[in-house]
């Protein structure tokens, strides 16, 4: 007798889910540019859309967990930008061979995410003015050893393949990003970290006092955030065939801004994976779109920037309705 | 001060409060109380933990509204009073807790309380400073205006409040325990002060709960139990004694589950524990298999920051935890869930669950690796785990989904406790664990912690009911002053647990 | 005093840099060098008080570089259209505190993160700015340099009118009712509600006042050029974050001078040039600026933890 109007307000919550609406605004997106657009909904350029997508998928992804833990990390740009830059010059300079300069690439990301977190956790400064103060940090360090114009070029075709050739008919990129995709989504909702990475979110104190190492929580998400970085650094080089300094600018924003779109609490404990992925279709739709319905790419960029502060505003009024009505049943309760 | 109590009769008083009730959902934490206060005039008011003292100070802040019963403030009926009415009618409250700039200056701090200027008003820095001297010398305290406030001890920021609300005129001072945490010399400086304010016409209540220095200041005393105004009394006219029997004043009505059999070998042992930052000095304790130790003690006599240094939140900066006859060391709450030990926090919405999770997820928080193997949730098996303990525990939910906010503070309680239920612990600490309980569910909670220790737990208890702490334990330590001062048997009788408490010469000989 | 501890150690930095200068290469210290070095970041300061202003106050904005950028193609477009420059100066002013007001709107008002909310006028802003100019230079009228005054007075008016700034926001800061009220809300909004101040609107006005601070920066850089970049701004955000962290203003809020900030900026911009007189290659130059907001960072995080932050 029960289980029916679980179900029925099971099926109420999934329908009216921050997620099921992002879902359709994509697919509405998609069908208008489909109507506009001649080639827009061709193969070739829904394959082209995942190339130019998967770097900033990949931040998105794993700016989820940390967003979760309510904080941030601003630096995961330039640390694309930085580890492209070490990529470059592990494999020309220091003569390595591409999958031991892939392999060492993932370490330094590794590594400066560790940098990030201990900063965070040991001193409790808030994530937002470290990753700051890294976000320079890293930057500077790809254009202090490129001196601002060096630029990696002549990869072999090998490793060209990853990012321009189609693997069994996908682009070969898409594989790594499906990958990651499963892991982070596994992660966060159904394992403990996840639990975990929400908790933390939710209530730092509380969280602590239920036993569970929250700084060594912390630590997985930002480590794994600088790995990833990594990640897409090597995949960023082999699509545009280049290492330069300035690989990746601004992609911390663009990756910000699919997880908060995604629906994911800015203020943390709220959030899904599927939903950033969401988030990150939905701008990749848009700017790719926009374009075949020979709109200037810039609109894009306006439409997330306004996309993001209504989804935020949305947000807050809601939560103050809901606000509302909770105090409201705890006052009958009584 | 004598005379100024005989003649109260005749004066208008500054405040009275008729018959005021307020009750909080089911509970009734005022029961029509009556209250005055004359000018010049330092009332005391004195009662156990939650007897309601601070309902009825929120009141006369207007921080809370009575449901019923009348305020007259200098003779003036008021009806609905808030804080900001409160404040311009001279009401001031000096928490224990200042609420104060503490990134700005002394001086500034006392400026911007007295009242906010238009923007562009020159802020005139020399007058503030005179000012704030002027204020800080009435108050005795020796405090630099130019201090930032952060860098001020708890008790010269009580000071700078004073002076604050002194600065303001404020007619009615309120004092909530502001010697709790001030040395003897800082202490003497107060009652000089509270002495001043007296002297010119203001009228204090001030609340503390300790005997010799409501003798030493106060010229009336009101004491409170469960709600009610037990007596009004002139100091001159009572003693310690009568005061903590008034206190106290019930029979224990409620039956308590009884101890089975003897306690086992010992589990814990804390040899000569010191923590600076909770303000612990030289413990040791041995708490036995099977036994409930009570530790009783009033607020601020340092119980739940031994609770926190034991659980690791704030460690120890010296001496030992054994466990079994083994030391173990402590730093992080991680390391005390993984030797076994638990804690069940006072403040549970804030430590004792995460409101905004599942029930399910909030009961597996502490026992991720034992329940989900290799980290992977296993939805099914904490589905099945959350739903015998909601049956075996008669937690009213909607179910094992609904987030710990949808539930009463009671049913909270219960899910914080099945947390530690699940981890299996060897220790269990328990902190005021049938606060705003009601009766029925605080019974069940006693036969659980009963049936827990039964099982071969040993249990600490923390609690300020002392009905309940008498009936539960197999021994009470109390605690004054951040460390303990009498050790009882169990039964021990109620008196004596609070003359020890509060810190009464004759609770020396008790010590065991 | 010990108010002023914060601001010690930027100037000691700044003042070993400058030792180490006069030491291994004096050419640092020439007149014309140095004077346009100061021109140039003469607008930097300016939303460097502004921004000391917002972090004192609990916030923060990473918006000013497009608001920047906005600023200066809209100044110029009105200068290339023969408008007076007075005029086309209060334009800026007047579209820098609309733009800061919108940010303060929603950051006071709905109570939304300002890190958010900002990133996202900065996108927007930036991105219909490219929409609209599509690249597009600016070209000035020639009467638009140095406001006509010729280049080594031109230089002379905007270094003084950025310290005279500088000094009246630090008056104010200090001596006005508006600036303390600023300090006691980033101190504690909760504690200033009780005392009577209204923390959203000194929010608001912290927001809308950086804009118009952005409005001006953007007309004292406009002169200096024959054109106007519309990727001007670029980055400037953090510049000027920076600078406000190293001099010594606490992230918490409710801490910190605009002094420090300026002493912050002139470290931070001197590195350049130093490192060229060094012999150093420029390139370290953001990297060392990294290096130094980390410093100040770590600096911020032990003080905090000496002083037990329970």
């Amino acid at each position: 007798m029960r289980a029916i109007p679980n179900l029925a307000a099971r099926v109420k919550r999934i329908a009216v889910s921050h997620e099921t609406i992002l879902l359709f605004i994509v697919m509405a997106e998609w069908l208008y540019f489909n109507s506009v657009g001649r080639h827009f909904g061709s193969l070739d350029n829904t394959f082209d859309i995942v190339r130019q997508t998967v770097e900033i998928g990949l931040l998105a992804l794993v700016m989820t967990p940390i967003i979760l833990t309510g904080g941030i990390d601003l630096s995961l740009g330039s640390l694309l930008g930085l580890c492209a830059i070490a990529f470059g010059k592990l494999w020309r300079d220091a003569g390595l061979g591409i999958p031991s300069a892939i392999a060492c690439t993932l370490a330094i990301g590794a590594l400066a995410g560790g940098l990030n977190s201990m900063l965070i956790t040991m001193l409790r400064l808030p994530p937002l003015i470290v990753t700051l103060g890294t976000y320079s940090l890293f930057r500077g360090l790809a254009e202090a050893i490129t001196r601002g114009t060096d630029t990696f070029t002549n990869f072999p075709a090998s490793f060209l393949f990853l990012g321009q050739e189609r693997w069994h008919g996908m682009p070969a990129q898409f594989p790594i990003f499906l990958l990651v995709t499963i892991v982070v989504w596994l992660l966060v909702h159904r394992t403990t970290f996840g639990r975990c990475f929400r908790a933390i979110g939710f209530s730092p104190e509380g969280t602590r006092y239920a036993g569970i190492p929250v700084n060594r929580r912390l630590a997985l998400a930002y480590v794994m955030a600088g790995t990833v970085a990594a990640l897409a650094a090597i995949t960023y080089t082999a699509r545009l065939g280049q290492a330069r300094a300035d690989a990746g600018t601004g992609y911390e924003l663009f990756a910000i801004t699919a997880v908060v779109l995604g629906g994911t609490s800015i203020f943390g404990g709220i959030g899904s994976v599927h939903g950033t992925l969401l988030g990150v279709t939905a701008i990749a739709v848009l700017s790719n779109g926009l374009v075949h319905a020979r709109q200037p790419r810039e609109a894009a960029g306006v439409l997330t920037g306004l996309l993001l502060i209504a989804a935020l505003t949305l947000s807050v009024l809601l939560k103050k309705v809901v606000d509302i009505r909770s105090s409201r049943q705890t006052v009958v309760e009584h | 001060m004598e005379t100024s109590a005989k003649n109260s009769d005749r004066l208008t008083p500054l405040l009275r409060l008729n018959s005021i009730a307020k009750a909080f959902g089911a509970v009734n934490a005022l029961k029509g109380v009556s209250f005055d206060l004359q000018p010049g005039e330092v009332h005391a008011l004195l009662g156990e933990n939650g007897a309601g003292k601070s309902t009825l100070i929120k009141i006369i802040t207007g921080a809370h509204q009575p449901d019923s019963g009348a305020i007259e403030i200098a003779g003036e009926s008021v009806s609905r009073l808030t804080p900001a009415m409160a404040r311009k009618l001279g009401i001031a409250c000096i928490y224990q807790q200042p609420a104060l700039f503490l990134d700005l200056t002394v001086a500034e701090n006392i400026a911007l309380r007295l009242g906010a200027k238009n923007a562009l008003h020159r802020v005139q820095w020399k007058e503030n400073r005179e000012n704030a001297e002027k204020f800080l010398r009435r108050v005795g305290a020796s405090v630099a205006p130019d201090a930032e406030v952060r860098r001020l001890s708890m008790p010269e920021q009580q000071l700078v409040e004073i002076a604050c609300a002194i600065g303001a005129g404020a007619r009615i001072v309120i004092m909530d325990e502001p010697t709790a945490s001030l040395t003897q010399k800082e202490q003497l400086l107060l009652y000089k002060v509270v002495r001043d304010l007296r002297g010119h016409g203001v009228g204090v209540i001030y609340i503390s709960h300790r005997l010799e220095e409501i003798f030493a200041l106060a010229d009336r005393v009101t004491v409170l139990r469960d709600g009610e105004s037990v007596a009004t009394n002139n100091v001159d006219d009572i003693d310690e004694t009568a005061l903590i029997r008034m206190m106290v004043g019930r029979e224990i009505s409620q039956v308590y589950p009884l101890s089975q059999g003897a306690p086992g070998k010992t589990v814990l042992t804390l040899r000569g524990i010191n923590c600076e930052a909770g303000g612990i000095r030289d413990i040791s304790l041995e708490v036995c298999a099977g036994e409930i130790l009570g530790l009783a003690g009033l607020v601020g006599a340092g119980r739940t920051e031994l609770a926190r240094v034991i659980f690791g939140v704030t460690p120890a900066d010296a001496g030992e935890i054994l466990l079994n006859g083994t030391t173990i060391f402590i730093d992080t709450p991680a390391d005390a869930v993984a030797h076994g030990i638990a804690y069940l926090p006072e403040d549970r919405r804030r430590h004792g669950v995460i409101l905004e999770m599942p029930i399910a997820a909030n009961m597996t928080m502490a026992v991720h690796q034992k329940i989900f193997p290799q980290s992977w949730l296993r939805f099914a098996a904490e589905r099945e785990l959350a739903d015998d303990y909601i049956r075996d525990l008669g937690i009213k939910a909607p179910g094992h989904d609904a987030t710990a906010s949808s539930l009463s503070g009671g049913n909270q309680q219960k899910v914080a406790l099945a947390r530690w239920l699940v981890a299996k612990p060897k220790v269990l600490i328990l902190d005021e664990p049938t606060q705003g309980v009601d009766v029925g569910a605080k019974v069940e909670i006693h036969k659980l912690i009963r049936s827990l220790a039964a099982k071969g737990l040993a249990v600490i208890m923390i609690s300020s009911d002392l009905p309940e702490i008498i009936g539960m334990s197999d021994r009470i330590a109390v605690m004054r002053g951040g460390t303990i001062v009498a050790q009882l048997p169990g039964g021990s009788d109620a008196h004596s647990v609070m003359a020890a408490a509060l810190g009464q010469r004759e609770a020396e000989g008790t010590h065991s | 005093m010990k108010g002023h501890l914060r601001e010690l150690s930027p100037a000691f930095a700044l003042a070993a840099l400058l030792l180490l200068l006069a030491a291994f290469a004096p050419g640092f210290y020439q007149l014309h060098p140095l004077l346009s070095l100061f021109t140039r970041e003469a607008p930097t300061l300016v939303m460097v008080c502004g921004m000391s202003l917002i972090i004192i106050c609990r916030q923060i904005d990473i918006s000013v570089g497009s608001q920047f950028a906005i600023c200066s193609v809209c100044a110029g477009l009105l200068a290339a259209m023969h408008w007076p420059l007075a005029l086309v100066l209060v334009a800026s002013v007047v579209l820098g505190a609309v733009m800061g007001s919108i940010n303060g709107l929603l950051v006071a008002v709905l109570q939304l993160p300002c890190i958010v909310v900002t990133l996202a006028t900065m996108v927007t802003w930036r991105q219909g700015l490219n929409w609209l100019r599509q690249g597009e230079f600016v070209n000035l009228p020639d009467n638009a340099q140095w406001f006509g005054l010729g280049q080594v007075a031109g230089q002379c008016a905007l270094i003084s009118a950025a310290l005279i700034l500088l000094a009246l926001m630090a008056f104010a800061a200090r001596h006005l009712a508006a600036g303390r009220y600023i300090y006691a809300v980033g101190s504690d909004a909760e504690a200033a509600r009780l005392a009577g101040i209204r923390p959203k609107r000194v929010t608001f006005a912290t927001f809308a006042l950086m804009g118009a601070l952005t409005g001006l920066a953007a007309m004292m850089n406009l002169v200096q050029s024959p054109q106007v970049d519309p990727k001007s701004g670029t980055g400037l955000e953090l510049k000027v974050i920076a600078a406000v962290v190293v001099g010594g203003v606490a992230i918490s809020g409710g801490r910190g001078t605009l002094w420090g900030p300026f002493l912050g900026l002139l470290l931070l911009v001197a590195i350049g040039p130093a490192l060229t007189q060094l012999h150093v290659e420029a390139y370290w130059e953001k990297a060392l600026q990294g290096a130094i907001i980390l410093l100040a960072v770590v600096a911020e995080g032990l003080r905090n933890r000496k002083e037990k932050v329970y």
